[in-house]
């Protein structure tokens, strides 16, 4: 059988009674990805996911995977594995049943289960707890074994909803890694639904980003990082958020207030625009906008510094060797390829 | 140190009332039924007497066994708890699952009908019984029996049902197990324990049943709790025999109870083991 896992999504729509949850949903992933659905909760990402998987029926459009058009099949049949948030184990089953399961079901020999299972098992170092009953695990280890019985049957596409999101976060970035380490030696194609930007940002190949029942974005992590579709988009994507300016823009030029910053986008004309500059991309130095130093956070390695600007607090991220204090008047900057320019009215991005 | 003593013995002193009171009719029926008629009635109430075997021999093998009446209890009672889970457990579980529109009202309807006085039905219930001739026969029983079983074992059921994630389900549905067989493995040994409670109840409840067994039964169906009313007549009351025939009544319902308890337990414990799969 050809377990190539191409995903295509055309026009997804989903309705709860009058409220609409999904606007026609666009997506293609390619065999082999790891695509991240990252978005605010309620936005939609989980409602497509259980699309996918077939635990929610459509309102309109269709899924296909492989070219077929599986829209109206049963879960069961569409050859995919799940890894729940709570990890749904069977509690009155051990480890070995319930990774079992899902072979057992479709009447696979007793030896073929067995020596499945103990891979699997292994595969993510739970081998040794086969006896044991998912009562009687760590958090942990109940998200192992709800791996496990994931890849165990080797589906052609993993869907994973928020599987690290109870973890505590020591355990949530060595699991992090794992499971990328993990899906690139399997090769199978995962979809990974995250309400944490970071996440999808550090284990995706390429990731969706959803607001209000939307895709406002689809790319590579880099490319939605660097270049946001959207004003929300830009102020969702990186930690912390990029800071939003309401400015004036004329031929290349933006005013913040009376104070003019180049920028890099060729637009001609004059509009209203919003400003958005990284923390990270805000320079203190001996030119540019005057701003008072409102608060110092101390991160160890960087300081997180609040600029007033008007009513605005202008977040910067700079190093620890500042030489000014809270109530300092510094001027700041930005390269021109940093500041991205969103239309005022559509949110939109304006520069290429 | 010194208060947890004293709340542990007050603790003890109040669970101690409690027994006494529950157990002393079972205690005085025991006792009671190996006396002699004659050491029942003599006052003061005698301690030390010769028991007898006597009044249970009568009991069940002599003029006036039980046996028969054992066995028409048995049958109304195990009819009534078959056909009542057949119906109640997919009942239950699809008034757990379906967001139907009238859940709620059902709920309370299923409610209201166990706050009905069963006296006030006994009249309509003859009569219909009369109409279709399943007076004193054991499907008029089951059936009226089911008229308070029924809705009673869903209202209880469908709170087992809820407690299990949907998320459970839909890992088996995921899992290629199908809609039966996700219900069958996954959901409905997950309320092993609620089934066991449920059986009890309308087991026990068929079982202990005297009011409607007086009225709808007769010559065919006549259960054991309508049997034990004839020790009682307006010459005399036989206390041994009545005594002996309760206790010979309680038997299987107490084995009944001690074999579904482990499962009860177990039920109870499944949920409450730390995590366990469960939110």
């Amino acid at each position: 059988m050809s377990k190539a896992g191409r995903v295509s999504l055309k026009s997804i729509v989903k309705q709860h009674g009058a409220f609409t949850a999904l606007h026609g949903i666009d997506l293609d992933i390619e065999p082999g990805e790891f695509f991240a659905l990252l978005g605010p909760s309620g936005s939609g990402k989980t409602t497509t996911l259980r699309i996918v998987a077939g635990l929610e029926e459509t309102s309109g459009g269709s899924v296909f995977i492989d070219g077929d058009d599986l829209t109206h099949t049963e879960p069961g049949d569409r050859d995919v594995a799940m890894v729940f948030q709570s990890y749904a184990l069977y509690p009155h089953m051990n480890v070995f049943r319930n990774i079992a399961f899902p072979m057992q079901m479709v009447g696979t020999g007793k030896g073929e289960i067995d020596a499945a299972v103990r891979e699997a098992a292994r595969k993510v170092h739970i081998d040794h707890l086969l006896d044991r009953k998912p009562g009687q695990l760590s958090g942990g280890q109940q998200q192992r074994v709800a791996l496990a019985r994931a890849i165990v049957r080797k589906p052609r596409l993993f869907l994973l909803d928020e599987p690290l999101s109870n973890l505590d976060a020591k355990l949530r970035l060595e699991t992090r890694g794992e499971l990328k380490k993990l899906q690139r030696s399997l090769g199978v194609t995962t979809i990974y639904v995250t309400h944490d930007q970071e996440e999808a940002m550090t284990i995706a190949d390429r990731m969706a980003v959803f607001m209000e029942g939307r895709i406002v974005q689809v790319g590579t992590p880099k490319s939605v990082f660097d270049r946001p579709a959207t004003a929300e988009v830009a102020n969702f994507i990186g930690s912390p958020p990029m800071n939003l300016i309401n400015a004036s823009y004329r031929d290349g030029v933006v005013n913040i207030g009376a104070y003019a910053m180049p920028s890099d986008c060729k637009l001609l004309g004059h509009l209203d625009v919003v400003v958005g500059i990284r923390p990270s991309a805000i320079r203190l130095g001996s030119t540019g906008i005057p701003a008072r130093i409102d608060l110092i956070e101390n991160l160890g390695d960087a300081l997180l510094v609040d600029l007033r600007l008007g009513d605005d607090i202008i977040r910067a991220k700079v190093g620890a060797d500042l030489q000014a204090a809270e109530g300092d008047t510094v001027l700041f900057s930005a390269e021109p390829a940093h500041i991205h320019l969103f239309a005022a009215d559509t949110r939109q991005r304006l520069n290429a | 140190m010194k208060r947890g003593a004293i709340a542990n013995a007050a603790l003890i002193g109040v669970a101690g009332i409690f027994l006494t009171v529950w157990t002393f009719p079972v205690l005085w029926a025991l006792l009671t039924s190996f006396k002699t008629e004659r050491d029942v009635l003599a006052y003061p109430p005698t301690l030390f007497f010769t028991p007898t075997l006597g009044n249970y021999a009568d009991v069940l093998f002599g003029a006036t066994t039980i046996l028969p009446n054992l066995i028409s209890s048995f049958i109304v009672s195990t009819l009534t708890t078959i056909v009542t889970m057949g119906l109640a457990i997919p009942a239950a579980y699809a008034l757990a699952r379906l967001n139907l529109p009238a859940r709620r009202a059902g709920g309370f309807y299923i409610l209201a009908t166990q706050m009905l006085p069963p006296v006030g039905l006994i009249i309509p219930y003859f009569l219909f019984l009369q109409k279709i001739g399943w007076l004193d026969s054991y499907k008029g029983m089951t059936l009226i029996y089911l008229t308070f079983s029924l809705p009673f074992a869903i209202w209880l059921l469908v709170s087992y049902f809820e407690d299990i994630p949907r998320e459970m389900e839909e890992a088996a549905l995921i899992d290629r197990a199908g809609r039966l067989r996700a219900f069958l493995y996954i959901v409905l040994p997950q309320v092993s324990g609620g089934l066991a409670v449920t059986v009890i109840f309308v087991f026990l409840n068929a079982w202990n049943e005297f009011l409607f067994a007086v009225v709808l039964g007769g010559n065919n169906v006549r259960q054991v709790t309508v049997a034990m009313f004839n020790f009682i007549s307006v010459e005399q009351t036989m206390w041994a025999k009545l005594a002996a025939a309760a206790i010979v009544t309680m038997a299987p319902v107490l084995l009944l109870g001690l074999f579904a308890q482990r499962h009860i337990v177990k039920g109870l414990t499944v949920g409450a083991v730390k995590g366990g799969g469960r939110r």
